[in-house]
């Protein structure tokens, strides 16, 4: 890539969202779709005559000129068109946002996005195009979906950001602490949404994880942080620690079992524990327990002599909170590997009998894989025949025939 | 955290048509979206039914009563969690069933004591 191209590359990722936002602020004549559009322009423009004359000595400084002087060619047509008797235009220079116990921008705009109204995937979407400024295309592949289905959840919600003034979030103190439980939610599904071994070994995904974990530190850090966000750091820090692990030699996917725990990085779960120790205190969310989880993991030298009896009982904690089968069938899993076997089957083909729990690949994944531990080899090649069925995914599918390998030469 | 339930209602006639294979098809891109709603801590339960039941009331029990003028029925039911009544139904909306206008998710508030009968 060219050095013009690069550095509109860079500037955008550093200053999409907030250009947006800065333009709505701007004026009430600017709607969010003419927003985006303006920056964007304003993008093309900068391409167009930094290729014929070079880079300026401030590329920055150059596009929000060119920015703000569309911005006001912008508000003059729709003042002699439309809003001839709206006697508000700039207010640009009033300190908006002094109030804000925050300095970092994309803080501010996180809080924005994390609007109570909104559904958690569409504050996921607009938290990666305003915050994280990815460009729709992008975001459609990390999230499994198509250009369309993005610009369909985008279109809903640009009426409800101009009415109910999303992008131009003006927080006050008691609702920063409401938002930010959501906040929480979303930085936790971004990354997981990298975390994900169902898409296989992708470099974009490892960007997205860490992407969440820069603005869960930005959040720790910052004044309006607290022990739940400290929480919510050491889960990430301790997926984090295994992230090169996952994946074989062949960039096949590994479980907890087969992965190599001397690849797992040992500062990162170091300073995962001083964050779970900082999360202590009289509020414990899923998170806390998810990382204490994590924790037991990364703390465990081998897979059989990990504490599995604590593991439960964490699992336990955190159904009280999250009550659904997806977690029930972890519980029933960890208390397979603490040796209750007899109540964790009972618990899984209790799930098997529920007829849409029934359609989950991991279901008849796990129980293919008890009944290969156990010998059964039978019922595991048919559990594991069923989870193949149910699953679309290249990578869970290489890692279910793998299993199904063995079967074959066990037998 | 507030409790909605979600009915499911779909077009008898369309379901007729998809059949037995479709209609697993269909639970598979729901298993999808409820994965996600689980994972977003939203999801707490639910259940597809099926199609005839049985209509009671003082006088008569109709095997497949109402259902046969009526064009559409509840064919499911999903418990979960959300902030608000606004939020409950931006998550139905992400629905792949509804966003390809096969299915209508009804999202109703459960009862708390802190509400009346007739509004939520």
């Amino acid at each position: 890539m060219d050095e013009v191209r690069l550095t509109a590359d860079q500037l955008y990722k550093s200053h999409f969202g907030k250009m947006v936002s800065s333009l709505l602020r701007f004026s009430n004549a600017i709607d969010l779709q003419a927003a985006e559009d303006i920056v964007q322009d304003s993008f093309s423009a900068a391409i167009i005559s930094w290729e014929k004359d070079g880079l300026p000595v401030n590329p920055a400084a150059w596009l929000f000129r060119v920015c703000k002087n569309k911005a006001l060619n912008k508000i003059e047509t729709s003042k002699r068109f439309s809003n001839l008797f709206v006697d508000e235009t700039v207010r640009a220079d009033e300190p908006v946002l002094s109030k804000f116990p925050l300095d970092d921008q994309q803080l501010i705009l996180l809080f924005a996005c994390a609007h109570p109204d909104l559904s958690p995937k569409v504050q996921v979407v607009i938290t990666l195009k305003y915050v994280v400024n990815l460009k729709v295309e992008a975001i459609a592949k990390i999230l499994g979906m198509t250009v369309d289905g993005i610009d369909k959840l985008l279109v809903r919600v640009r009426q409800k950001i101009k009415t109910e003034k999303i992008l131009f979030f003006e927080p006050r103190a008691e609702e920063l602490e409401s938002r930010i439980h959501i906040v929480h939610k979303i930085l936790y599904l971004i990354f997981n949404e990298g975390y994900k071994s169902s898409w296989g070994k992708v470099l974009i995904r490892e960007e997205l994880c860490e992407e969440g974990l820069l603005m869960t530190r930005a959040l720790s850090k910052s004044a309006i942080g607290n022990k739940e966000t400290s929480a919510l750091y050491a889960l990430m820090l301790f997926n984090a620690s295994r992230f090169k692990a996952r994946f074989g030699t062949n960039d096949e996917l590994l479980d907890l079992e087969e992965q190599d725990r001397s690849l797992w990085n040992k500062e990162l779960i170091q300073l995962a524990f001083v964050q779970l120790e900082l999360s202590g205190g009289e509020h414990i969310s899923a998170y806390h327990y998810e990382a204490s989880i994590a924790g037991m993991h990364c703390s465990a030298e081998s897979f059989a002599t990990t504490d599995w009896k604590t593991i439960t009982i964490l699992y336990e904690l955190l159904l009280k909170i999250n009550p659904n089968p997806f977690v029930e069938l972890n519980y029933a899993i960890a208390l397979y590997y603490a040796g209750l076997k007899k109540e964790a089957l009972d618990i899984i083909h209790k799930l098997e009998a529920a007829p849409f729990f029934n359609q989950y690949y991991l279901l008849h994944a796990s129980l293919g894989r008890i009944y290969f531990n156990e010998g059964n080899f039978v019922l595991a090649k048919e559990y594991f025949a069923g989870a193949l069925r149910l699953t679309g995914s290249p990578a869970e599918k290489g890692f279910i025939q793998r299993f199904m390998e063995k079967l074959t030469s066990n037998e | 955290m507030e409790k909605f339930l979600l009915l499911v209602r779909e077009d008898i006639n369309l379901l007729k048509k998809i059949g037995e294979e479709g209609r697993y098809k269909n639970m598979r891109l729901m298993m999808k979206w409820v994965e996600s709603l689980a994972e977003s801590g939203n999801y707490t339960g639910g259940e597809p039914l099926v199609m005839s039941g049985k209509y009671v009331n003082r006088d008569e029990v109709f095997s497949d009563g109402p259902f046969i003028e009526s064009k559409e029925c509840i064919s499911g039911y999903i418990f979960m969690q959300a902030e608000n009544i606004e939020q409950a139904a931006s998550i139905a909306q992400t629905c792949p069933l509804v966003m390809e206008d096969k299915m209508i998710l009804e999202v109703r508030p459960v009862m708390t004591i802190n509400n009346t009968l007739l509004d939520g």
